[in-house]
């Protein structure tokens, strides 16, 4: 995996997801204020921010799991979305089971196809219990991808990962990218930042300090806070 | 007669299969069945139901089912009885001292068991699920769709509790029954008249019969989750 930015290759299509000042209050305590931000079709988007910064309750937010209490967001309808978790949710069925049940349009093919592609054709009829860490976070995104969404969030896919999974995630995403998806991934990786990346937001304390370039944020970020991030490496 | 003398004298009525005591297994198990059967059908949705869904009076309603869980079977009986005699409300269907109505009085009491085991089983299930199911836009009825077969083999367990908590039943039965030979004699209203005949060895012998059946209902069940586990089916 090369570190290189490869922003400029990737020029942003249309908007397919824009928030406008959305804001976010619990027990009085404002958690998102004021996010304003658009995902573009073919682009990969980086959340980054310190933990508690409130970057998987935006992903939330964005993804319409929960309303915000305030401001504008249009996007696509909730079926052309889809998310990946840090830790997967894995339904008490086969692997090949579970697989169809995120992507019901496929047919038998289709699933082997998908299960081959992630490396599981053999572990189709094992229990997803029985997955390792990799193995079900491949079958978390190969179900997601495998609907062709417009829109796909990811929270920390690879927290966890090692290199080969972490490999194969991103083998994907850039190839999602390629077929005109839009993708906002949380990840505190500054690597694999660097890899991906065509823009980088920054969130501090619930607000978004930086919303930039891939290569703009990491020659010059916008914010204090984000430059302390980046040197702390 | 000791008990000794009684089990050999049980022992030996089995091995016969004597006619009537073959009428009272099988009216027992197709009674405690049926009821077992609607309280599933009735009681597993409505477990889903309070687990899935928040609407106003759910804690109420949660609290009412399980407070059913003590439901004393002779208060049950007794209502139904009142409904069911020929100066209640339904009397005019004539089912007292039926088998049907034997039905109903286990499946009231069984109800509330399904209902609420199946309701603490699909709130576990949810606390892993709902992140899952709030992704893909899930309707309640798709997410009720999920849980009960995801939930398959721990609703087992629910399904062994209200067929071991029916057709181990006597004081709702034997009220709205009558404990009639020939119509509505089961094995637990059996037991309780032999015994009180004096007839010791015939009720051992449907005691041990009651135990049979449940120990074979258990081995179905046992059976049934090792079939769905070697499917892929996981707890």
């Amino acid at each position: 995996m090369s570190e290189e930015i490869k922003t400029s290759e990737h020029p942003p299509g249309p908007p397919v997801l824009r928030a406008d000042e959305l804001c976010y209050t619990r027990q009085n305590r404002q958690l998102i204020t004021k996010a304003s931000l658009t995902l573009s079709a073919g682009q990969i988007t980086l959340l980054a921010g310190h933990n508690g910064a409130g970057k998987s309750l935006l992903l939330q937010l964005l993804h319409g799991l929960m309303p915000p209490d305030s401001g504008q967001l249009s996007g696509p309808p909730g079926k052309q979305q889809k998310m990946v978790f840090q830790k997967p949710v894995l339904l008490r069925r086969s692997t090949r089971q579970h697989l169809a049940f995120l992507a019901p349009q496929l047919d038998r093919d289709g699933l082997d196809a998908c299960l081959a592609r992630a490396g599981l054709l053999d572990r189709q009829q094992v229990p997803t219990r029985q997955l390792s860490g990799g193995e079900a976070q491949k079958l978390a995104l190969t179900g997601a991808l495998a609907t062709r969404p417009k829109l796909l969030f990811l929270d920390e896919p690879t927290a966890s990962l090692d290199y080969e999974s972490t490999r194969f995630v991103e083998d994907s995403l850039q190839q999602a990218r390629a077929g005109g998806m839009a993708i906002l991934m949380v990840s505190h990786n500054r690597t694999q930042i660097k890899r991906l990346a065509d823009r980088v937001l920054f969130l501090a304390r619930g607000t978004i300090t930086d919303n930039a370039q891939a290569d703009a944020f990491f020659a010059q970020p916008e914010s204090r806070v984000a430059q302390d991030w980046l040197d702390f490496a | 007669m000791g008990i000794i003398d009684s089990m050999q004298q049980a022992l030996a009525m089995l091995v016969r299969l004597e006619a009537d005591l073959w009428e009272i297994i099988l009216l027992s198990i197709r009674v405690s069945g049926t009821a077992t059967f609607f309280a599933l059908v009735f009681g597993l949705p409505l477990g889903a139901l309070l687990a899935t869904r928040s609407f106003p009076g759910r804690t109420a309603a949660v609290i009412l089912v399980n407070s059913l869980l003590a439901l004393p079977p002779v208060v049950a009986g007794l209502v139904i009885y009142l409904l069911l005699s020929r100066s209640g409300p339904f009397g005019w269907l004539q089912l007292l001292y039926s088998p049907t109505a034997m039905i109903i009085a286990q499946f009231v009491l069984i109800l509330p068991i399904a209902a609420a085991l199946s309701r603490q089983i699909f709130e576990q299930m949810l606390a892993e699920y709902a992140p899952l199911l709030a992704s893909l836009r899930c309707s309640t009825t798709q997410r009720i769709a999920v849980l009960l077969r995801d939930g398959r083999l721990e609703l087992i367990t629910v399904v062994l509790a209200c067929f071991g908590r029916a057709i181990a039943e006597v004081g709702a039965v034997i009220i709205v029954g009558g404990n009639i030979n020939h119509v509505s004699r089961v094995l637990t209203t059996a037991i309780a008249l032999e015994t009180s005949r004096g007839e010791l060895a015939l009720a051992l012998a449907l005691g041990m019969v009651l135990l049979v059946i449940a120990l074979l209902v258990n081995l179905a069940g046992q059976l049934i989750r090792v079939v769905l586990q070697k499917a892929g089916a996981d707890v």
